[in-house]
């Protein structure tokens, strides 16, 4: 089965988030009234997994392995057929 | 449309015969409009000429071949065309030829080893090794795409050096913005404010610098109104090569080896836009034709291009730039008396569904083009596998002097290579307008520092720093001369870089750039910029100079943009061959113009000098308190174009000059005393003059400086206090001297205009006493760094 | 006594520091190899060496995270040559972006071995941007670290930084405690400071990247592998500094000269 897999990491609470802080500043000279912004990276993968569970095993590990550092990142996903 | 100019071909894929035999003049012109290609009408009847002689009709794929290799960009039609005066006189048959290539060609020194004739200019270094440089200019990819287009420039140019063996050491960028501060709601509908192209110009050249890991060691920023809509951004590159490892010698039977990043349709028609106006439609309808850049796969390419030609497994290599396939194999079966014959299905693909006449002409960035004997093919692969590139054989040179190019087994280009390099030449005519300008009329003030603190945080002046550490100027570890030196990193002159682990010998890289000078005199304006490029060498320590010309203007088809050309050609002939400095390399950028005017006339000039050991380089920064100060060089009332009188809101119109052998003789001395080592620091003498100068020699470290304009070297008729400080005379240094000096010194300058004009202090006081005697500035050093550094800080 | 002590220097796609280092290392009397991670993978094991490096670049373009492709990269092909190399106890450096793959790799802090995943990070700076200029840190290790045997402790040392991500971070929850153990452990090496030797207490630019505890250097509890920040090898050399013309020309070094002699005199006693 092939999935589409679309996965957020963003920063955890707490920690500093230079370019969202950037991006925000940024907005509000250009005039719009923006409280905050925070930054967060999307991965879309398209995976080959034998079920939906087996899917979500391997984006868990994908994530834990590469896409994420978990000392500074959260990461959430969701899986789609097709 | 009318359907039948157009032949779509009956093939699995798009192929189109254009049916120019019979065409009308209208019509060639609705082709060469509505293929993109940018082609005059004389231009386009040449072609076909050419085709009725051999009797069909050409295919897509050959007239964009010929829409790119006869593009200004490509071609530099303008520069070798033939200049008439408006009444029809002959004025100049070859622009490029009689006053750029000229110099070098009547100077004939033997350590110009390349010139005009690669994609860089060669000249030797020591040992066996030679020096490669190249500036290019990249105005309108980047004033569309910023980031993407500066990113590129750089990678471009990067590429030119490769494309000569060189391994690149060092880049530079030299960038014109409007101003900062400029209106949002004045902006002309199309154009992107100055902030948001200055934040992403700098943060591409970073990128692709930064990523591949050659420094950026020099370069300059310049603000002014006429930039707003044409932004102007100029990237150079220096290399390195043996020059046993330099070779050039395709021949038929040899394959060609197509390397590095994938072909995509990215760049199509980047050459043809880049040769006309940009119109407020520009930025919807050009963007696909901005590159988009992955300098890591570049980086690879480097690596392994570098390790062919160390192990001499090719017979010549070139870059992909503009023109894409079309140009680069043409060029390199042409210049090698060759013909190729290209398989254009083998072409690696970013994705499907990419015309054949697309894949011949794409500009996707980071590809390179090599040719090599066949029995060098497994070796050359395998090298490319190791360094994760990809390499592939697209075609073999031939010995037929014909461009012939397949897709999947159907002929879609067959040319005659000689036609193809011999465009048809371009007549252009000019004139001079002359300029109402006045020199205006300023109330002298008595207390001067605050003019002093003004110009110190004009954008033209204040410090870089910002932009000089987003760059990455001393990755190789052989960066001797930064941009920023001494304990609080004031402004050298020029950078310096040594190359080779065993020995000390280094390359000077300066530039010279006065824009400003150019609204009033392009003459005047180029001849400034030699000026100061050679002596912004000079006063490191720098040597045997050779300069690359980059020029900016506006349209040339307009009468007046191009008078002013011809003016600053024949500047750079007159004062690059009396100074004895060779052009070896330029290019130029035409067309900079936009509903709003022009870019003001912009000449970048870069000098690269070499000196002979680094360790006796010559910084900017202060040394000792006590030593003696002196000025090189006279003072003349030359204030036009000055940082000062548009602090004052004026231009002006007394444009400095360049008195030859003043100039000659100051810089031949100034060396000798470096040599002997009698020099503790130089600074030149450029915008806002003497006082600037002064200025920033002292706030790079922490002392003070006492100053006596009574005893500067000036014109008799010079009185005034700020026209003294703040002149912007030519061929300029200030140097502090060690007073146990002073006899060697005054007499290694002898036959130079010199004098003593003060003297350094431990106090951090800087101070400058009038004419008369009395104190006319009168600040802390501390107090002019922090103006200098803190101007810009928040405001780009 | 070791007669040649050999180095490797591991480069893949970006690496762009590893012919200063070699040249640095060379310098330092050690015999230094470029190799290219897929020539040492086709070679399969790294046992010719007596010590490994990381250099600085841009491997893979930054992307994902500085440092971590080519961290999962050389632990799936060369992990287990790795972790004999380290078990064995030879020396490790990671400098820059080497740094970052060696937190990205789990082998620093490495407070118990190698974790699977990493314990820190090397975050995006504060404030945000690639910074290249001359910063001091001073020497906090008290003997453990064997990259800084020649440097005695509290010593300041001017090198410098040329990154985008190089704020040394823990999880929010658990710093105090881990800093704790790395002190505990003796494997703080270099901390940013102020010019004039105070504590950079976070504030740009003595503290260029925002980094936790104003960390610029640290190795593992063994002290056989270190990861630091600044650049030792653009610091070799006197004309290297941004105001050599103002020094003494009789000494032809900059402090980052220690760093390669404390490990070419370790791997010669060995």
């Amino acid at each position: 089965m092939m999935y589409r897999v679309r996965i957020e990491v963003s920063l955890k609470q707490g920690h500093s988030d230079p370019e969202g802080e950037t991006a925000a500043k940024s907005l509000q000279e250009l005039g719009y009234p923006v409280k905050a912004t925070h930054v967060s990276k999307v991965y879309t993968v398209y995976l080959s997994a034998d079920s939906g569970s087996e899917a979500r095993r391997l984006t868990d590990e994908m994530c834990r392995r590469l896409l994420a550092n978990p000392t500074k990142d959260n990461y959430s996903f969701n899986i789609e057929e097709g | 449309m009318p359907i039948s100019l157009y032949v779509k071909r009956n093939v699995p894929f798009e192929l189109t015969d254009v049916h120019l035999l019979g065409a009308k003049d209208e019509q060639l012109l609705q082709i060469s409009r509505e293929l993109g290609v940018a082609l005059n009408l004389e231009e386009m009847r040449s072609i076909q000429g050419h085709f009725s002689r051999k009797g069909r009709d050409p295919t897509d794929a050959e007239l964009q071949t010929f829409g790119q290799t006869w593009s200004e960009h490509c071609f530099h039609k303008t520069f070798k065309g033939k200049i008439i005066s408006e009444d029809g006189k002959p004025i100049v048959d070859n622009m490029f030829k009689e006053y750029i290539a000229k110099v070098t060609k009547e100077l004939d020194l033997p350590w110009c080893l390349s010139v005009f004739e690669d994609n860089a200019g060669i000249v030797d270094f020591e040992d066996g090794y030679a020096i490669a440089a190249k500036v290019e200019t990249h105005n309108h990819p980047s004033a569309i795409e910023p980031f993407g287009g500066a990113a590129t420039g750089t990678g471009g140019v990067i590429r030119d050096i490769l494309g000569v063996w060189a391994d690149p050491v060092a880049c530079t960028d030299v960038l014109c913005f409007g101003p900062s501060d400029y209106p949002y709601d004045k902006l002309p509908a199309g154009t992107k404010h100055p902030k948001y192209l200055f934040r992403g110009v700098v943060a591409g050249i970073g990128h692709y610098g930064n990523n591949m890991g050659i420094p950026t060691v020099n370069g300059a920023i310049y603000f002014d109104k006429s930039y707003v809509s044409n932004v102007v951004v100029y990237c150079g590159c220096i290399g390195i090569l043996p020059i046993d490892t330099f070779v050039k010698d395709t021949r038929p039977g040899d394959i060609a080896i197509l390397a590095g990043g994938r072909t995509g349709k990215d760049g199509i028609h980047g050459v043809t836009f880049a040769s006309a106006e940009l119109t407020a439609e520009s930025e919807e309808v050009s963007r696909p034709a901005v590159q988009i850049a992955n300098p890591i796969e570049e980086e690879k390419l480097k690596r392994a291009i570098i390790r062919i030609r160390d192990q001499k497994l090719a017979s010549a290599i070139t870059d992909l730039g503009a023109g894409g396939i079309s140009c680069a194999v043409g060029e390199m079966a042409h210049r090698s008396n060759c013909g190729a014959h290209v398989q254009l299905e083998e072409v690696p693909l970013k994705h499907p569904d990419i015309a054949p006449w697309e894949i011949h002409v794409s500009e996707s960035q980071e590809r390179m083009l090599l040719s090599i004997r066949k029995k060098h093919l497994q070796q050359v692969l395998a090298i490319f596998k190791t360094e994760d590139v990809e390499a592939t054989a697209i075609g073999s040179f031939t010995g037929d002097k014909v461009f012939k190019v397949d897709y999947q087994e159907h002929n879609v280009v067959n040319l005659d290579l000689h036609f193809l390099f011999t465009p048809p030449r371009i007549r252009r005519t000019a004139k001079r307008k002359p300029q109402k300008l006045t020199e205006p009329s300023i109330a002298e003030t008595v207390d001067l520092t605050k003019d002093l603190l003004g110009i110190i945080s004009s954008p033209n002046i204040a410090s870089k720093e910002s932009v000089v550490r987003s760059y990455d100027h001393e990755v190789k570890g052989n960066t001797v001369l930064k941009p920023l030196h001494g304990r609080h990193g004031g402004p050298n002159d020029a950078a310096v870089i040594k190359p080779l682990a065993s020995s000390w010998r280094g390359v000077v890289i300066s530039c010279g750039i006065n824009p400003s000078y150019g609204k009033i005199d392009p003459y005047w304006m180029a001849a400034s910029a030699i000026d100061e490029a050679i002596r912004n060498n000079v006063s490191v320590g720098g040597r045997r100079i050779s300069l690359l010309d980059n020029f900016t203007w506006g349209n040339p088809e307009k009468p007046d943009r191009l008078g002013g050309l011809l003016r600053a050609c024949r500047a750079c002939y007159d004062f690059a061959k009396a100074f004895g400095t060779p052009f070896i390399s330029g290019k130029d950028s035409l067309y900079n113009e936009s509903p709003t005017g022009q870019a003001t006339p912009t000449l970048l000039i870069t000098a690269i000098g070499i000196i002979p050991d680094v360790r006796k380089t010559v910084s900017v920064d202060v040394k000792k308190p006590g030593n003696l100060v002196y000025l090189i060089s006279q003072t003349y009332p030359e204030l036009g174009g000055s940082e000062y009188y548009r602090l004052k809101g004026y231009l002006g119109k007394t444009v400095p000059q360049v008195r030859m052998s003043q100039a000659r003789r100051t810089i031949n001395s100034l060396t000798k005393a470096i040599d002997s080592g009698l020099v503790e620091s130089c600074h030149d003498l450029s915008e806002g003059g003497l006082a600037v100068t002064a200025a920033e020699m002292t706030f790079s470290e922490d002392c003070g400086i006492e100053l006596n304009l009574r005893d500067v070297p000036k014109s008799r008729f010079m009185k005034r206090n700020d026209y003294i400080m703040f002149s912007e005379s030519n061929s300029r240094f200030l140097i502090e001297v060690a007073v146990r000096h002073r006899e060697d010194f005054e007499k290694s300058m002898k036959g130079c205009v010199y004098a003593p004009v003060g003297e350094t202090r431990k106090e951090r006081d800087f101070s400058i006493h009038g004419v008369e005697g009395d104190q006319v500035v009168d600040v802390r050093t501390n107090v002019l760094r922090d103006a200098w550094k803190s101007a810009l800080r928040g405001r780009t | 006594m070791q007669e040649d002590v050999r180095i490797c220097i591991l480069r893949v796609g970006g690496t762009n520091c590893d012919a200063e280092t070699k040249r640095a290392f060379d310098d330092a009397g050690a015999k230094a190899e470029i190799v290219h991670l897929n020539e040492a993978v086709e070679k399969g094991n790294l046992s010719d060496y007596n010590a490994i490096v990381i250099p600085g670049g841009f491997s893979y373009g930054d992307h994902v995270r500085a440092g971590a492709i080519w961290a999962k990269e050389v632990m799936a092909k060369l992990g287990s040559e790795l972790l004999k190399l380290a078990e064995e106890g030879r020396p490790v450096l990671g400098i820059c972006n080497g740094f970052q793959v060696l937190v990205e790799a789990g082998l620093l802090p490495g407070f118990k071995g190698v974790s699977k995943y990493p314990e820190a990070a090397l975050a995006t700076n504060v404030p945000i941007g690639y910074y290249c200029g001359w910063v001091h840190v001073r020497h906090v290790n008290s003997g453990r670290c064997i990259f800084t045997q020649k440097i005695p402790k509290g010593k300041m040392l001017r090198m410098p930084v040329a990154h985008a991500e190089g704020r040394f971070i823990f999880s929010k929850e658990n710093e105090e405690a881990l800093l704790e153990q790395l002190r505990d452990n003796d494997q703080l090496v270099f901390v940013f400071c102020s010019e004039n030797g105070g504590p950079a207490g976070g504030k740009y630019p003595a503290n260029p990247n925002g980094s936790f505890y104003d960390i610029a250097g640290l190795c593992n509890a063994e002290g056989t592998i270190f990861g630091l920040m600044p650049h030792p090898e653009r610091a070799y050399y006197r004309w290297q500094q941004p105001d050599w013309t103002q020094t003494d020309a009789a000494s032809p070094y900059g402090d980052g000269r220690l760093v390669f002699e404390s490990m070419v005199e370790y791997l010669k006693a060995k």
